[in-house]
């Protein structure tokens, strides 16, 4: 399925800081973290499936996610459930700052501020 | 235990697979909701969204796939618990590493601290040691003519400095009360201790004038005696002692250690007088001397020759022929300790093949053991590297396990050598007090014997993963053909430690019988119940004043109580001293070679024979009428051997003999003393009265009732009270004496003994080891012939027959190299034949009875097995 031309393609590595920041919220699965990502951004951002995934598990290899199997309220089975961990938490707030210093620093690029 | 990069736990396959399940299902139920289609559609949109989910759960996979760190770590943790589960082999070749390495470490670090670099505070490389020979009249000299010293000084470019030392005994006259003491020292040139850049503890080396007479008034004095006479105060520098009776004052300490060419207590200017530089004839000096920038010890050589051959031309009376020939400064020593280097590089040598053999053996026996395991997990997916990697991790804990307690076992075995090291010895080797684990034969052995753990651990793996599994499995307990391979490899490896063994078996025990011969031979004098020690007069003291001496001693010792007998004589048997003499018997032409008569020169009282136990064989002794007196004959008494060469087929009594222009007629004839060791041949010897022929120097054998140590202080106080200007050295007792002339021949004994005993434990082990894995490999067909009516005995000699045909393969080879072995030992035996068939026989049918027992072990427990339980397993 070809991407609709209003779609952005994700910036590598900036995935890992949205499902980071997303699980800020609460526990969610990775279906429910893709939806509410592609919501969140009104659809501009769509999560590729294929990447989800492993950077799910690479999250949680590193320790700043941790998973469990658990029912969600509404159904009568467990799915698997990701939750921030401290250290997540932690890798999140630097994320955050880089992305900040990185968004100001292209933006001064984009839209110099007029001089004085 | 907790690793530092523990992951949480992988997620299985099925947990992976629900997961994404779970997702499309999810997907599809949104794609429903919003219309987009129902049931399958939904599911195929779902999944066309996802994408390849094979492909995603491998990538999911991919990411907890372990990096090469945690293998690691993950092989470490394996291989500890896998060697746990088989401590019998990690033991065996843990302690089998640690002996190869320890011994042979241990043992270079000592050779070449002790042999090879015995001045190790000194630039050894740069010093060189000038000897002066000839070919034809001495080819074994050592010592050179001043003139010599002079020519060097003056003409050779490639020697930076030249400088001399000759050895010297001196009394060093008491401060206050403290009695004389008689001091070995060197006479050096003054610029000695700067050339070999000796340094001090305190002060400095002699003045540049100090070899002037009458500017010679100095001494230094080595670290020892400065602690055992002076307390190590450090106000024995620019004080005056009193050496000979002249004042010579303290200018420098040497500092520990410094043993210079070899251990004495002082040094003192050697004076060279105008006279003294020119002289060509008498040959006295330990030439020195130290290389210019560039040059090697062959320049040297080369240039000393050409010196030799102008010295030659100038002064052929007294130089024709002779060369001077500087070597290395390590062979002042060593032509004393070349054979021992030999030998105890052999028995190294042996000692590391016999270790590497021994863990490639286990190596092999253990990889073979776990074909099965191998060929499984290879079945179950594991990845041939992978697999290596994981045996090589395990050879890899058993190498460093082995290394570093093989460090411990080399820095223990060098500490317990300087230990049990006679004293004695470091006279000969200064080296020794500085001996240290040796960096580089560390290194040598200890990658070496990881190597070979590394090569034998992986080699059949390689090969084992490579074996089609069914060929493995199915062949249950009985081996594969590929096996057959590995069973031959070790049969060899068996043969050769079987050979080692014997060879070093032999070696050790024609050492230590003849350290034992030794010990029991007879020297001919009394060893127990005898002091000894060394006696100087004053310099200057008149032949009436030395002969007073002796008469009066003589006559105190006799009414001291527990002396038995007491006399003097010029050298103490087994003290490594002679005087030489030359003689001549009247009316008889020179020898055909022109070389003079030589005897040992001893000056004897009347009481010597008693008090040393020496028998009369013919005529008499020496007694106390032999006196100095005008009207008394001057008398001889010579040994057995002399009479029996000198006079082959007459009675030597009556006869005469000529020293130094005097007659001396012959009374009688003593048996023959091993003056220089039993391992000495015998020489001439020639015993006057210290009356007739008095010297200011001797030695006093005592002969006591009781413990002869108790007597020291009572004999010295009687020396004291003849003259308190007599000066006492080199107390000890004859056992003593003995001791030290005997001890590294037990040191020799020693080392190769404990060498012997490792390589036997290991070729026993290796041995046990080949013939275990053989019966387990073999338990079906053993149970088949117990099955079909082999009986228990049966069995045990049907197994212990392939050892003893392993065995004796390597006993035949071993015996050859040991033959070959013994011709180099044959230098220190005494009393044993080289090549001696009893103790070759004995040896043999003691490595073939211990390797038969190691057999039995594994042997029984196999014909006990019941073989329903073999043949079902």
């Amino acid at each position: 399925m070809p991407a609709p031309r209003n779609q952005i393609e994700l910036l590598q590595g900036t995935l890992d800081m949205l499902i980071l920041k997303t699980l800020l919220f609460g526990p969610a699965h990775g279906h429910g973290i893709a939806k509410h990502i592609q919501q969140t951004t009104r659809e501009v951002l769509v999560v590729e499936h294929g990447s989800l995934y492993p950077a799910l598990h690479r999250l949680e290899r590193n320790g700043w996610i941790a998973s469990r199997w658990q029912t969600p309220p509404g159904r009568a089975r467990e799915f698997k459930f990701y939750r921030l961990t401290a250290a997540g938490r932690r890798q999140l707030r630097t994320q955050e700052s880089r992305w900040d210093a990185l968004v100001r620093a292209i933006g001064r690029v984009m839209q110099p501020a007029p001089e004085v | 235990m907790r690793w530092p990069f523990r992951t949480p736990p992988t997620p299985g396959d099925d947990d992976i697979r629900r997961e994404i399940a779970d997702h499309l299902e999810l997907e599809a139920e949104d794609v429903a909701r919003y219309g987009a289609g129902t049931g399958a559609e939904a599911a195929a949109s779902a999944h066309r969204r996802f994408g390849n989910t094979t492909f995603i759960a491998e990538d999911v996979r991919a990411v907890w796939r372990p990096t090469w760190l945690e293998q690691f770590a993950q092989d470490l943790r394996h291989g500890v618990r896998s060697l746990r589960r088989s401590p019998a082999y990690t033991l065996t070749a843990t302690i089998t590493l640690a002996l190869g390495i320890g011994a042979s470490t241990a043992v270079f670090s000592l050779g070449d601290h002790v042999l090879a670099r015995p001045f190790p505070q000194l630039p050894e490389d740069e010093l060189v040691w000038v000897v002066q020979r000839s070919p034809h009249e001495c080819p074994s000299c050592d010592n050179a003519s001043p003139a010599a010293l002079t020519a060097l000084r003056e003409r050779a470019t490639t020697l930076s400095a030249v400088g001399a030392a000759q050895l010297w005994r001196a009394s060093l006259n008491g401060h206050g009360d403290a009695p004389s003491d008689l001091v070995n020292g060197y006479r050096v040139t003054p610029n000695l201790f700067s050339l070999v850049a000796a340094p001090f503890a305190l002060g400095r080396g002699f003045p540049r004038d100090a070899g002037t007479p009458g500017r010679d008034g100095v001494a230094i004095v080595s670290y020892d005696y400065w602690h055992t006479r002076f307390d190590g105060s450090r106000g024995l520098l620019d004080s005056t002692v009193m050496l000979d009776g002249a004042p010579r004052r303290v200018v420098g300490v040497l500092a520990k250690g410094i043993a210079f060419p070899e251990a004495v207590d002082v040094y003192t200017p050697l004076v060279l007088t105008a006279a003294n530089t020119n002289d060509h004839a008498s040959r006295y000096l330990d030439i020195f001397g130290r290389l210019a920038a560039g040059a090697t010890v062959a320049d040297a050589q080369r240039e000393a020759a050409r010196i030799s051959l102008q010295m030659a031309s100038e002064s052929p009376k007294s130089d024709a022929g002779w060369v001077l020939v500087p070597r290395p400064l390590n062979a002042f020593h060593n032509d004393d300790t070349a054979t021992l280097v030999r030998i105890f590089a052999v028995a190294v040598a042996l000692v590391l093949v016999a270790a590497c053999v021994s863990t490639a053996n286990l190596s092999l026996a253990r990889t073979s053991a776990r074909r099965r395991e191998m060929a499984l997990r290879a079945a179950l997916g594991g990845r041939r590297g992978r697999l290596a990697r994981h045996l090589l991790t395990e050879a890899l804990l058993v190498a460093f396990a082995g290394s570093a307690l093989g460090v411990g076992f080399a820095a223990w075995g060098i500490h317990a050598a300087s230990r049990i090291m006679p004293p004695s010895m470091t006279t000969y080797a200064p080296g020794l007090a500085f001996v240290r684990v040796d960096g580089r034969a560390l290194a040598f052995t200890l990658a070496l014997c990881i190597a070979v753990t590394l090569l034998f651990a992986l080699a059949p793996a390689v090969r084992a993963t490579r074996v089609p599994l069914s060929a493995v499995l199915a062949g249950g307990g009985r081996g594969a053909a590929g096996d057959m391979h590995g069973t031959q490899v070790r049969a060899v490896l068996v043969i050769v430690e079987v050979s080692v063994a014997i060879i070093l078996l032999s070696a050790a025990a024609l050492l230590t019988r003849s350290a034992r011969n030794m010990v029991n031979g007879d020297p001919g004098v009394r060893l127990d119940h005898v002091l000894t020690m060394q006696l100087s007069l004053p310099r200057g003291t008149a032949d009436s004043g030395a002969r007073e001496f002796v008469s009066q001693l003589d006559g105190r010792l006799r009414n001291t109580p527990g002396v038995l007998a007491a006399g003097v004589a010029s050298t103490t048997p087994l003290s490594n001293n002679w005087w030489g003499t030359i003689f001549s018997v009247p009316g008889r032409p020179p020898q055909p070679n022109g070389n003079p008569l030589t005897a040992n020169d001893q000056r004897i009282s009347a009481d010597y024979f008693r008090a040393m136990g020496i028998r009369i064989v013919n005529g008499r002794g020496i007694d106390a009428g032999d006196r100095a007196d005008t009207n008394a004959q001057r008398v001889a008494v010579i040994n057995h051997y002399m009479a029996s060469h000198v006079w082959p087929n007459a009675d030597p009594l009556g006869r005469t003999i000529t020293i130094d222009s005097v007659p001396w007629t012959i009374v009688g004839v003593a048996a023959d003393v091993h003056h220089g060791g039993l391992d000495e041949p015998l020489r001439n010897e020639i015993y006057r009265a210290a009356a007739q022929a008095p010297s200011t120097a001797m030695d006093l054998e005592v002969w006591t009732a009781g413990d002869p140590r108790a007597m020291r202080e009572p004999i010295r106080l009687a020396v004291a009270n003849v003259d308190p200007r007599a000066a006492v050295g080199q107390v000890m007792t004859m056992r003593e004496m003995e001791a030290r002339h005997i001890s590294p021949f037990w040191l020799i004994a020693d080392v190769v003994n404990t060498f012997a005993i490792i390589v036997v434990l290991i070729a026993v082990v290796g041995l046990y080891g080949v013939i275990a894995y053989g019966v387990s490999q073999r338990r079906r067909e053993l149970a088949v012939r117990m099955a079909l009516g082999a009986s228990r005995r049966d069995i045990v000699s049907h197994v212990a027959g392939g050892a003893v045909r392993l065995t004796s393969i390597g006993v035949v080879i071993g015996v050859g190299g040991a033959v070959a072995f013994a011709r180099l030992l044959a230098a220190v035996l005494y009393g044993v034949p080289a090549g001696d068939p009893a103790t070759l026989v004995l040896v043999a049918g003691l490595l073939i009875t211990a390797s038969v027992a190691a057999a039995l072990i594994p042997c029984w427990r196999a014909a006990r097995v019941h073989p329903a339980h073999s043949l079902t397993e």
